[in-house]
């Protein structure tokens, strides 16, 4: 009987004891053009009541800008990654690419969707391309149709009780987090504080007006313990990467920006009910994902000169902190206080200035980020002899992470 | 719009929750408990997750519980929930964990560790919910 090797073995496959993945995907593609839609000029006109374009429109705008940038023809784009908050065929139709190689996804799966076809020989050059007019059209992300409820089962399970909204689901994860660790709320407006100075320093974005931890706190609670300041701004806007073969890249562009790594680890056990959220704070998919992808490029985290944060609320910022071993499990808040993520701390996070204060683009504004800082292209807000930097996410209990280097 | 006009948030429907919110309109709130590792869960669901027992049977829980976090909302999103109110997620005797709302008294200082017990409440448009108050 094999039934207990192959039960044993199993269990070992549990969130921090997998099988190292193949390091092949190891510098195999690189970005080698990036845009994006004008996010400050939209949220002006769309607050005036004007309708720009739709979430195609501003996928096009960003794409052109992408194609623009790399210099490439589109000709030789044969692959095409859509985002998933506009039809595949309908973006493909508009942008008149009939690819080898096609795919919906989000910002991070998208871009290890494209190296997986890259290095499996599906694709050479991949167009990847996400719009959304959640503004104009009013998205609801809470409330009894919140946004993902068909696809995340515990945005509207709880709503005879009135949870529904995404923030709730983090306020009960910073309510249980505070508790465990001694986390305080002014912890946590060092977030907010922190990447609204990075966006101060950055013409992209939306809100520039620097803020202080007093101005956090005194701002008015959404659900409480979560401030205005910890929630991510709804606007419309679109964002495009080029992800090309690694000796292509090298052809195309004078700058290559390479995936070095990355790596996926999920939590669904009591997803639901909200059980990772609420005892292990993710912790463990985000420690096996750390293993995986330092693991994969040889680095760990005292090599990346910058850390881009998932941040739909503020709260995912100190998770990650101490879920890829930036600071001790239990210390985020100190480090938060004393080594600092904004403008002169320690750790650079979130230079654009994230999802609060930046643009709300899913997490694909990051992306974007990512290669203007490993470019020097940043301005202002640029990290001197940027080298590595580490992209994580955790939405719904799926930690991925990428290593950009230059 | 007179307080019975008010909806509460319709329950998820799937084809296994039926048996749960007929035992709680019953006043006796049942959950799936597997007949072969005798593992609870919540919400129902075709089989066991510890297992992958597809033989499964309602017991009445216990009504026992823990808080595990709470917020309140200071925003409206629910006709059904004027601003300010409470969500929670309490920790089962029997192993779930569970969101709901903390009726009446509320402590003092963090909630959390606090031991709560079940309670039935009947909204404005006759819809019942369970819910906890502090077992002291
Ligand atoms: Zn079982």
């Amino acid at each position: 009987m094999t039934s207990g090797l192959v039960t044993s073995g199993l269990a070992t496959r549990q969130a921090g004891a997998g099988r190292h993945p193949n390091p092949r995907i190891r510098r195999a593609a690189a970005v080698v053009g990036v845009g994006h839609s004008d996010w400050v000029g939209d949220w002006a006109r769309t607050r005036a009541g004007e309708k720009p374009t739709d979430a195609c429109g501003y996928g096009m705008q960003a794409f052109n800008a992408a194609l623009k940038d790399s210099g490439i023809d589109r000709s030789i784009i044969d692959g095409l990654i859509v985002g998933p908050t506009t039809a595949y065929e309908r973006m493909g139709e508009l942008l008149g690419i009939n690819p080898r190689w096609g795919d919906q996804s989000d910002a991070v799966m998208s871009v290890l969707q494209a190296v997986m076809a890259i290095e499996s020989g599906f694709a050479d050059v991949v167009a990847l391309v996400y719009g959304n007019d959640q503004r104009s059209v009013g998205t609801q992300y809470g409330g009894p149709d919140a946004m993902g409820g068909n696809a995340f089962l515990s945005y509207v399970y709880h709503a005879p009780w009135g949870l529904t909204s995404q923030g709730a689901l983090y306020a009960l994860t910073l309510q249980a987090y505070k508790h465990a660790h001694g986390f305080t709320e002014r912890d946590l407006g060092e977030v907010a504080v922190a990447q609204r100075g990075w966006s101060s320093l950055n013409p992209n974005a939306i809100m520039r007006e620097r803020i202080t931890v007093d101005d956090y706190m005194a701002s008015r609670y959404v659900c409480e313990p979560l401030h205005l300041f910890d929630y991510c701004l709804i606007n419309d806007g679109g964002v495009a990467l080029i992800i090309a073969e690694a000796d292509i890249a090298r052809r195309i562009s004078s700058k290559p920006v390479y995936i070095e790594a990355a790596g996926r680890s999920d939590l669904n056990h009591g997803a639901t009910s909200l059980e990772p959220r609420l005892t292990d704070f993710y912790l463990p998919a985000q420690q096996a994902v750390a293993q995986q992808v330092f693991d994969m490029a040889g680095m760990g985290p005292k090599d990346m000169d910058v850390f881009q944060v998932y941040d739909s609320f503020s709260v995912h910022v100190p998770l990650a902190l101490e879920g890829y071993g930036y600071c001790a499990v239990g210390d985020a808040g100190k480090f938060l206080r004393e080594s600092g993520v904004g403008p002169g701390g320690k750790l650079p996070t979130n230079t654009g200035g994230g999802h609060l204060s930046e643009t709300y683009m899913q997490g694909w504004a990051h992306q974007i980020e990512c290669v203007r800082q490993l470019r020097g292209e940043c301005g202002d807000r640029q990290v001197a002899d940027c080298r590595n930097v580490h992209y994580s996410s955790d939405v719904a209990g799926k930690a991925v992470s990428i290593i950009y280097s230059r | 719009m007179a307080a019975t006009d008010v909806r509460t948030p319709r329950r998820v429907m799937g084809l296994y929750d039926k048996p749960m919110w007929e035992s709680i309109d019953a006043r006796e709130m049942k959950l799936q408990r597997c007949t072969g590792c005798g593992t609870f869960q919540y919400p129902p669901g075709p089989g066991c997750h510890a297992c992958l027992s597809m033989e499964l049977e309602w017991i009445p829980v216990s009504g026992r519980a823990t808080i595990l976090s709470w917020v309140v909302f200071h925003r409206q999103y629910l006709p059904a929930y004027p601003a300010p109110y409470n969500s929670i997620a309490v920790r089962l005797e029997e192993g779930p964990i569970m969101i709901s709302n903390l009726e009446g008294e509320t402590p003092s200082g963090t909630w959390i560790g606090e031991r709560v017990k079940l309670v039935y409440v009947t909204m404005p448009d006759g819809v019942i919910l369970p819910r906890f108050e502090l077992d002291r």
